[in-house]
Formats: structure tokens, sequence, C-alpha cells
């Protein structure tokens, strides 16, 4: 029997794995439950096999739908099962991971219920039986707190790399639901090619060497490069940085970015603007240098050198 | 192709003011502008129409300045535009949005394609695209980087989902939200701003559409922005470390050796 009242996760692959966003989701859920079940809810193909991933991450119940339309399925196809289900089974809430696929399915389901839906959200919680969402607008200038009181689910999408996610004991039951799924002949894909892993090697990352404007020398560059193959970190920056050609937007962290949460964070000359810090605040250790200390960053850090960044680097170079 | 453009007017700058007890925006002194993303989806309708012939029509719900936004959009090449503006409208979360400009688009009728940025600059949801989309009943391509029409109604849209590329074939009628990456929106020039102001500006209100009342404004409105507030960042130690570079790069590596990170 599935639970009802539940909070619910729906989860998503990358690739063939399922994606990290649905695991940090299955954490922070358990963590904010309270007395209500989480349930993770897969689409997939018949011989996929997220359910032995999520069930590692401690949800009381795993909704499992298989067919092989999943395959390349519409947004409108996908919505459509989703809608169904919670119709059928009447979650207390369901979240999404805010990226790309997420933000195509969620507002369809949202509009077939007639509920509300909090876009990108950096935290939630409960107070009583309404769920909080806290979310930035105003490219991250803003923050606001939003609520849905009269109707159900409750509905948001949670941005990437905002929590850690952490493997839990307990036995998940997993709950088969048949599926008839008309294919959606109107929304066809012909062709899906894998990027180059860049945005998923830096959101992933447990070391980051950050560069901002006062790095952007191409010896600090280089310098910065090999002290991060030496420690095994990667190499993110600010925007400013984005406009030489050896970096991209993939490897700029911050709103319009990436948001990463390493164990390591070692920023050279990034002011600390409020765009870069919602993309980098997660990280376990920060380290700033920067000539001015009164740099906003400095705040934001751990530790702090007050000096020029290539100085700096080229002493590290030495030591390592 | 007829193709329909919804755009949204935002506020100059991200560096907004909220009045502390209705948590409005303070838009006094705020000149708007065009949502940078719906200058894309201007841009991808006009070069569609240069490559199968059509019409390009604006779509926006805002106040009466919003005209403004809406004869930017006409000098980049639409031909006509509509803006709905009512009272009734005001406090329209993205689900009421969405309800309204989907009637406004039945009404506008025997639309084949409808361009969306793929989100406001301001609240940042993206929601409003798939939402009319489902009202519709239409397919969606989000996030679109690449459109090529293609024989028999038909589009080629490559998305770009981040991890992956992908390319789908939509037929119309149908609904495509595009990314920045799509193209270079074109300079508004003095002639094509002269003529935009002879091209057709029409206002609808609520009463010129088919809207069930219960579905727009506050009442329609499911989400209530309960607090706005200022982010506060968690501020930390901030442990200098020595002055001297060398020190401060032993100092620094002695941190990591301690904490297990070399
Ligand atoms: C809607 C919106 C979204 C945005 N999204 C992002 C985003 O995702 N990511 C992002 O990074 N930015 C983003 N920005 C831009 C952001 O506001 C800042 O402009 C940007 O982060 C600044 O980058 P910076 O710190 O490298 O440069 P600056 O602010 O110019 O800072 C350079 C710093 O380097 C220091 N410095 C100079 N020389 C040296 C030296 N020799 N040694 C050591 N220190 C030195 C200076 O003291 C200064 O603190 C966004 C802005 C907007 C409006
Ligand atoms: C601080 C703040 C936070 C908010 N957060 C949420 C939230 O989380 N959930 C929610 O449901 N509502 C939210 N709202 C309400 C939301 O801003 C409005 O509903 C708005 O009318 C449409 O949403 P959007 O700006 O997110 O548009 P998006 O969905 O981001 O816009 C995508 C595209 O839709 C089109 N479009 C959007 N608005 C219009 C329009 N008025 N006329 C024509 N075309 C348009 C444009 O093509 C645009 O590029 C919030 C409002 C504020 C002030």
């Amino acid at each position: 029997m599935i639970s009802k009242e539940g909070l619910w996760i729906v989860a998503e692959f990358e690739g063939t794995r399922i994606a990290p966003v649905t695991l940090q989701l299955l954490t922070k859920a358990r963590a904010i439950a309270g007395s209500r079940p989480v349930a993770a809810v897969l689409m997939e193909t018949p011989e996929a096999d997220g359910e032995e991933t999520l069930a590692q991450y401690g949800p009381d119940e795993i909704i499992v739908l298989q067919a092989e339309g999943f395959k390349d399925a519409s947004d409108r196809a996908l919505a459509a099962q989703l809608t169904q289900l919670i119709q059928a089974h009447q979650p207390n809430a369901v979240l999404f991971g805010a990226t790309p696929a997420g933000r195509s399915l969620a507002p369809r389901v949202q509009d077939q219920l007639a509920t509300g839906l909090t876009a990108d959200c950096l935290d939630f919680y409960y107070e009583e039986n309404e769920l909080v969402q806290v979310k930035p607008s105003y490219g991250d200038n803003v923050m606001c707190e939003i609520v849905c009181p009269d109707r159900r689910p409750q509905m948001a999408s949670v941005r990437p790399n905002t929590f850690a996610a952490q493997k839990a004991q307990g036995a998940a039951r997993i709950e088969r639901v048949p599926v008839s799924l008309t294919p959606d002949d109107s929304c066809v894909v012909q062709h899906t090619a894998l990027k180059i892993a860049a945005t998923t090697s830096l959101s992933g990352a447990r070391k980051i060497i950050a560069l901002g404007r006062g790095a952007n020398k191409d010896a600090v560059v280089a310098g910065a490069r090999q002290l991060a193959e030496k420690l095994g970190a990667s190499v993110g920056v600010s925007r400013p940085l984005t406009d030489r050609p050896d970096f991209t937007a993939e490897q700029q962290i911050g709103q319009s970015g990436v948001t990463v949460s390493p164990d390591l964070i070692l920023n050279l000359g990034v002011s600390g603007a409020v765009q870069y810090q919602v993309g980098m605040s997660g990280s376990k250790l920060v380290i700033s240098a920067n000539r001015d200390p009164k740099a906003p960053i400095m705040a934001q850090s751990d530790y702090t050198w007050t000096g020029d960044a290539g100085a700096l680097v080229a002493a590290l170079q030495e030591l390592l | 192709m007829k193709i329909v453009v919804c755009i949204k007017q935002v506020p100059g700058s991200n560096r907004v003011k909220f009045d502390p007890i209705t948590h409005n925006l303070v838009r006094e002194g705020l000149a708007g502008r065009m949502n940078p993303f719906d200058e894309n989806a201007i841009e991808a309708a006009v070069r569609l129409r240069e490559q199968v012939g059509g019409e390009v029509i604006l779509l926006s719900m805002g106040p009466d300045a919003t005209k403004e936004t809406l004869h930017d959009g006409l000098a980049m090449g639409a031909d006509a535009a509509y803006l709905l503006s009512a009272r009734a409208f005001a406090g329209s979360d993205t689900l009421a949005t969405g309800y309204i400009l989907a009637q406004a688009i039945r009404q506008i009728g025997g639309v084949d394609l409808t361009l969306f940025g793929r989100q406001a600059v301001d609240a940042d949801t993206g929601q409003v695209g798939p939402i009319v989309a489902t009202e519709l009943d239409l397919p969606q391509a989000t996030f679109a980087s690449k459109i090529q029409p293609l024989a028999a109604g038909r589009l080629a849209v490559e998305r770009d989902l981040g991890a992956v590329t992908q390319t789908v074939q939509l037929t119309l009628p149908a609904v495509v939200t595009v990314r920045a990456e799509a193209n270079r929106p074109r300079y508004e020039s003095p002639i094509a701003i002269q003529q935009s102001l002879h091209k057709p500006l029409t206002t609808w209100t609520d009463q010129d559409l088919t809207l069930d009342a219960s579905r727009i404004g506050q009442a329609g409105s499911p989400t209530v922005v309960r607090k706005v507030f200022a982010p506060t960042p968690p501020t930390r130690a901030a442990k200098p470390l020595p002055e001297d570079p060398k020190a401060a790069a032993k100092a620094l590596l002695d941190i990591l050796q301690a904490q297990g990170l070399l």
C-alpha cells in the first residue's frame, strides 16, 4: 500500500545513474519529514534498476513505474503519469530537482493539479502541515518564503547541490505500479548527446580552486591549474573569467552557473558578490586570498590571506 | 506560421526594494525593461517568419507601462501586440498567469507556435511556458538552443539540458521556451522604431477574455509570498594566515593536512 500524506521525491536519471540531486533531496526530506512517510517516485525502463540506489538513501517507500516508453518520454507523457499517481495517493508534498528536466516536468503537473509550485528552492521545512519554501529571486538578491496554504499537494523544485546526500539505514518498501503509457507522437526525441561532463565534474568536485578577476593573469591561471592537479582539485571561476577563451560558463560558480559544495574551496582574487556566494556557501572549508582584506568573500571564509593571489600560488607551487 | 511570443516586463535592475508590510515590489523609480530571454524568443520568431513566412504577435500581461516593452518588441520586428491589463489580474502567480495567457492565445486563434523566454529574471521560475502548454494541451520543448523549421508543420528543436543536449521533433501547434544561446537579438534601427509606432497594439481586459474568475488574480493563485528578506550568508571565522606568502602557503598546507585534504 502506498501511504497517503507522504513527502514524495520525483527521482531523475542522469544518464544511467540516479541524479545526485535526487539523493540530496531524499536525505533532506528524511530530516524534515517528521512522521510523514518519505517516498521516491521512479519512472524507468524495465532494464533500469534505480530502486537499488534509491534504497541506500533511506526512503520509506519507492514507488516504481516501469515501461519501455519512459525512454525519451515527452514532458507531456511523464506529467500525465505523475498527475494520475498523485491524484490516486494524495501526497502532502512533491519535490523535484530544479534541473532542466525537473523544471520542465513540474509545472505541467502543477497545472493539471491546479496547485502551487515554488521554483528553485534553497531550503524548505515544515511548520505544522505547511511546507515553508525558501527561494531566491531577482538574481539571488532577494530571498522569499513561499507557502501554499489551501491546496495540496505542496510542490517545489529544489536547486541541485544545496544539500549533502547521506546514505541511510532502513528497508525501503518497493511499491510497483502498473503503467499504461501512450507514446506522444507530437514530441519525438531524435538524438541525445552527453556533453563533456565539465559541469558534473565541478558540481561534484570534492576540492575546488576558484579564480576571480584578481587572478586573471595567464601565469596565475597556469599556476592554479598545476596546483589543482597536484591537489586533485577542479578549477572553477567567477563570472568575469568566463570571458577568457580557456574557461566557459560550465566552470562558472554561482547563481547563473554551477552550485558547488566541496570539502575545500580556495578562492583566489574573488570578491564574493552575492551571486557568487550562493553558489559556494555550502562548501565545508573555505580559504580565500584577496588583495583587499575588506572584500566580502573574507567574512565568508574560515581562513583568509591578504595579498597578491599570484604570490600565494607561487609559494604553494614551491611547497608541493 | 502564426507565432505568438509571450514577453514579460521586468524591473530595470535586480537591485530591488520591497515594501516590508505588503511584501510587494516597490516599483517607483524603476523603469521596466523586457525580460532579456524574451528578446531571444522574439528574435527566434522573427527568424522563423523570415524563413517560412507568417506573422509574429506579441502578448504580455502587465500594467499599462508594459506598452513600452511591447513597442520595443514591435521594433525588433514583430507585427502586432496584445497587452492584457486589468485590476483583476493583479497578484497572479505562475498558475494564474499561465491560465490567463492561454485564454488569450485561444482568443487570438489559429496559433501554430507559442514562444517563451527560458525564464523571467525577476521571479526566476520558468514555469509559465510549460503551464500554458498544459492548459492548451500542447507538446513543449523547453530550454531550446536551436530552432529549425521542417516540412509539414514540424520543428526540429535542440534542447540544452545541462548534462545532455537533445534534439526533438515537434509537431505544431507547440510551445517552445528559448535559451539565450539560441541567437543574438537584433538591435532596433531608428526606422524600425518609427515603424513600430504604426503597428497595431490592442489592450484586452478581463472583460475581453473568456475567464473563470476563480482562476485569475489572487483567488487563482495557490502560492503566497509570505516574507521577503535580504539573504544573509552565514559568516565564518575568517582567521588570517601569516602575512608572508611562504609562511601562508605552509600554514595553508598544514590546515589541509590536518583535515585530511592532502
Ligand atoms: C543576475 C546576475 C547573475 C550573476 N551570476 C553570477 C554567477 O553565477 N557567478 C559569478 O561569479 N558572478 C555572477 N554575477 C556577477 C557578480 O555580481 C560579480 O560581478 C562577479 O562575481 C565578480 O567577480 P569577481 O569577484 O571575480 O570580480 P571582482 O568583483 O572584480 O573582484 C575581484 C577581486 O579580486 C581582488 N584582487 C584584485 N587583484 C588581486 C590580486 N592581484 N590578488 C588578489 N586579489 C586581487 C579584488 O580586491 C577584488 O576583491 C551575476 C550578476 C548578476 C547581476
Ligand atoms: C519574489 C517573487 C517570487 C515568486 N516566486 C514564485 C514561485 O515560486 N511560484 C509561483 O507560482 N509564482 C511565483 N511568483 C509569482 C510570479 O512572479 C508571477 O506569477 C509572474 O507573473 C510569472 O512568473 P515568472 O516571473 O516566474 O515567469 P517565468 O515562468 O520565469 O517566465 C517565463 C516566460 O514566460 C513568459 N511570461 C512570464 N510572465 C509573463 C507575463 N506577465 N506576460 C507575458 N508573458 C509572460 C515570458 O516569455 C517569460 O520569459 C513570485 C513573485 C515574486 C515577486
